[in-house]
């Protein structure tokens, strides 16, 4: 397995014309801010290009152009360099802007977009599930995230009265 | 070696600092190192499951078919 690569050859076939601008999220992203967290697979967040004629977005010219490099699909996942990797299209508004403020990252000499710590934080709050309440709180421990540039996200998203919610049950004094 | 809970977790944190501080290339080898063994654990995790055992249920982001995940 070598996230490296995968993110090389994802970045080749961004140069390649078969993918607009991608970012990655979830834990592999969050890793980009914080300790390393296990994960199973990766995830990209990419602008899908509609094929002409056709309404309903597309992954076959992602899967034919991988499995030309040796990629094979396996379920909802193409297998990169040993990583499962999903593409996924933006599905909510905060997912839409993450996608367009995603951050640059230098990973050894190959450029990488993530999400911003902050969206990540936000797309967290949003999915809320355990492990995402999790990894928002090691955010915060950490001090990893910009305080007025996260609320401003949370306001635009409607989260604050979720994120008001998280601060009473994880984060205020209970004693 | 101390039981002092306070001291552990200080200890714990501190550790995760040093984690989370190292370079980027070195924190995604890492994550190559742990994403096998997660691989291996949830084979055997998988093949011992029975039914009405407790697991969390995949729900990510609205964009994946059923359900998500992260």
């Amino acid at each position: 397995m070598n996230i490296k690569e995968a993110i090389k050859i994802i970045n080749r076939m961004q140069t390649d014309g078969v993918i607009g601008r991608y970012a990655i999220g979830g834990a592999v992203g969050a890793t980009f801010y914080l300790e390393p967290v296990t994960t199973l697979d990766v995830d990209i967040f990419v602008g899908f290009r509609p094929e002409p004629g056709q309404l309903i977005l597309s992954l076959r010219p992602i899967y034919d152009y991988l499995a030309d490099r040796g990629c094979p699909a396996e379920g909802e996942y193409v297998v990169i360099a040993g990583w499962p990797v999903q593409f996924l299209p933006p599905g909510t508004p905060l997912v839409e802007e993450a996608l367009n403020e995603a951050i640059e990252h230098d990973l050894g000499g190959e450029t990488v977009r993530v999400f911003s710590a902050e969206h990540l934080c936000a797309i967290a709050l949003q999915v809320g599930r355990a492990k995402d309440k999790a990894r928002l709180l090691q955010f915060v421990e950490a001090g990893a995230i910009e305080t007025a540039r996260f609320q401003s996200i949370l306001m635009r998203h409607g989260l604050t009265p979720r994120w008001q919610q998280f601060e009473r049950q994880f984060l205020h004094d209970q004693s | 070696m101390s039981f002092d809970l306070q001291r552990v977790l200080a200890s714990k944190r501190a550790f995760r600092q040093k984690l989370a501080s190292q370079p980027v290339a070195e924190k995604m080898r890492l994550l190559d190192e742990l994403c096998e063994r997660a691989r291996v654990i949830r084979r055997a995790s998988a093949a011992a499951r029975e039914p009405g055992m407790v697991a969390e249920d995949p729900t990510p982001y609205e964009t994946k078919r059923g359900a998500g995940k992260s």
